[in-house]
């Protein structure tokens, strides 16, 4: 218990810092994110504050210290119905867990925004987020076409199980049976970790001569294979999904193929922007689902640029973003 | 006084010839699951796949080897893992604002080895059990490490660094060499030394080894500190074998190397146990990994298989000692 009150003060202070600050114009929000670990959720924070600090308002960041922890992120609800935000712009560290969470904080009449992983409950004013099965199908579909539509594939998973892993693997399977000419030699699991993935590709190299394309569940996994295959002198096409700085940075150098990105910094900027506008009064769009975008070697420029310099869409480039 | 600690402490022939069986029995677990292997895949007795299969055990050997003396003090060192990610991401910041390996080198070293250090302290002077303080210090790392880190990841380090955890020499990978130097120096100093003596003594009988003379603190701080700056090693080969560090590599490292001293045969009760039985316990555990990856057995499949072995390890190893007892 006392460790629990350990991580919860700092939240506590930074709320207490925040109010004493506070102007009266200016709206709280606050942003609750899954973990500090993945830079996706970076990318959200400051698609967040970008927005905020636009429209003259503040955030408060809320992410629990032990990445996705169910019980943490409960407890921070907690607080923050005490503390009567502005408004919320929320991603559940579990998409089913967290709904009564969710109902704590209908409860407590504040406007709530879902992004990223959509709740399996409670009321939302908006939902803005990216669909992880296109996401897997497009950046799939993309290494196919670049090997012509045949090789031999291996697929390396996320955490089995996991709502993002069980999506983006349905891609990319989905867009292998779209290619008769190319053959799935194994699909293994690497949890996410770039030194499993390192590992799973060294074995899988031990057993197949021959390996073009290689489909990871995320950039870190898709880094480890390169590794991998850089060790043992191999080459293949590689894709990884996220869009990190990391995986930028092998594009341009040519070792990563591609990186599939839905675009954490504009579910940042448009979480928070719906919750201002329904604080104004203003329209809202109740469901906006992100393209994927596909960042390659003809397109990695824009993705290249700091976060901090990056700009927010406006509501008229929301409205064409959505994909309903 | 002198003679009487040491008759305490030297530990009587069958002990040794004990833990030789046990060890017999571990190696003949490992060779069976080789065995197996090799009839159901091609490729698996290649030289290829057996350097494959070694330099993958050797990271967690890295940091099962120093977590061995804890466990054999009848402690538990929870916050390896975590160690291992805060080293690294400091380490990783000292080369690429100095440009220079060495100092990165012994920065993580040097991280890791406090951090062992603080470990011993709480559980030492402060006399929380190891259990917990590790525990704490688990989270603290963390806390630590996520915040340096900011989401951000460092890659890109220098060629002749990545040589330590992806070069070769004489046609072997360099980790190898060092897994061989480090179950040397393990198994010299446990079982050769009378530090290393005194450490079973004291996971055997704390009261009995501080009664006969054992200066009990410091040899604990010892082993802390030890497992600590072997969890900085850890980092330094991951480092160079990844090119990257990031804020979350420590929980998949932590339960592994657990795991490995346990399969290995190392009490959790303390006193008895060996680095040797250890390097076969992380043997074991990669070539589960590796023998699953090789027959493509489906991601679902994985976890549980991976449990299954150890529980089975360590059944094994339980029926088995009752029987030579």
């Amino acid at each position: 218990m006392k460790r629990k009150l350990g991580y919860m003060t700092l939240p506590l202070l930074m709320a207490a810092a925040f109010t004493t600050q506070a102007n009266a114009d200016g709206e709280t929000i606050a942003v609750f994110t899954k973990n500090q670990t993945n830079p996706f959720f970076q990318t959200v924070r400051v698609g967040a504050d970008n927005m905020a600090k636009s429209l003259n308002a503040k955030t408060l960041q809320y992410i629990p210290t032990k990445p996705d922890s169910i019980p943490e992120q409960l407890s921070q609800i907690e607080d923050v119905v005490v503390k009567k935000p502005s408004a919320i712009v929320f991603t559940p560290v579990d998409y089913k867990a967290m709904v009564p969470g969710v109902e704590k904080i209908n409860e407590a009449k504040i406007p709530v925004v879902n992004i990223t992983d959509r709740s399996a409950g409670g009321k939302f004013l908006s939902f803005v987020g990216a669909d992880d099965y296109s996401l897997g199908l497009e950046t799939a579909r993309f290494l196919l076409k670049s090997l012509g539509g045949k090789g031999n594939i291996v697929i390396i998973e996320g955490v089995k199980g996991s709502l993002t892993n069980v999506d983006r693997v349905r891609g990319f399977n989905d867009a292998l049976k779209e290619a008769p000419g190319a053959k799935l030699l194994a699909s293994q699991p690497g949890n996410y970790q770039r030194l499993q993935a390192l590992q799973v590709m060294e074995n899988l190299m031990q057993s197949n001569s021959q390996i073009d394309g290689v489909l990871a569940a995320n950039d870190a996994m898709a880094v480890g294979a390169i590794e991998a295959l850089d060790g043992a002198n191999r080459k293949a096409q590689v894709i990884g999904i996220n869009g990190t700085k990391e995986a930028i940075d092998a594009i341009k150098s040519g070792k990563l193929l591609a990186s599939g990105d839905y675009n954490g910094f504009a579910q940042g900027c448009l979480g928070t922007m719906m919750a201002i506008r329904s604080l104004r009064s203003q329209p809202v769009i109740n469901e906006i689902v992100l393209k994927p975008t596909v960042i390659t070697k003809d397109n990695y420029q824009p993705f290249n640029v700091p976060l901090e310099q990056r700009t927010c869409p406006t509501f008229e480039d929301a409205g064409k973003l959505s994909a309903k | 006084m002198t003679d009487i600690t040491k008759d305490a402490i030297a530990p009587p022939r069958s002990f040794l010839s004990q833990d030789a069986i046990q060890l017999f029995y571990r190696l003949l677990a490992a060779l069976l699951i080789c065995a197996v292997l090799a009839v159901l895949s091609d490729s698996f007795l290649s030289l290829g796949n057996i350097l494959n299969v070694l330099r993958q055990a050797s990271l967690t050997f890295f940091i099962a080897s120093g977590l061995t003396l804890v466990v054999l003090t009848a402690g538990l060192d929870l916050s390896v893992g975590a160690n291992v990610a805060l080293s690294a991401c400091i380490a990783g910041t000292v080369i690429h604002k100095t440009g220079s390996p060495a100092l990165g080198i012994l920065t993580g070293l040097a991280c890791g080895g406090i951090v062992g250090l603080l470990n011993g302290i709480m559980v030492t002077a402060l006399r929380i059990p190891s259990f917990i303080a590790t525990y704490g210090m688990l989270w603290v790392l963390n806390g630590l490490t996520y915040w340096y880190m900011a989401g951000e990841t460092l890659h890109g380090f220098p060629t002749g660094f990545r040589q330590i955890g992806s070069g070769y020499l004489f046609g072997l990978p360099i980790p190898i060499y060092l897994l061989l130097v480090f179950l040397g120096i393990g198994t010299f100093f446990a079982q050769r030394t009378i530090w290393g003596q005194e450490i079973y003594a004291i996971g055997a009988n704390p009261v009995a080894a501080r009664l006969s003379g054992i200066p009990v603190a410091r040899r604990l701080m010892l082993v802390y500190a030890v497992s600590g700056t072997m969890a900085g090693l850890a980092s330094i080969i991951f480092l160079s074998r990844l090119n990257s560090a990031e804020a979350d590599i420590g929980e998949s490292l932590t339960l592994p190397a657990i795991a490995a001293v346990l399969i290995g045969g190392t009490s959790l009760f303390g006193g008895v146990g060996t680095v040797f039985g250890t390097f076969i316990g992380a043997l074991i555990l990669t070539l589960v990994l590796n023998g699953m990856n090789l027959l493509s057995v489906s991601a679902n499949w994985q976890p549980l298989v991976t449990g299954v072995i150890v529980i089975l390890a360590v059944w094994l190893d339980m029926k088995t000692r009752r029987r030579t007892q």
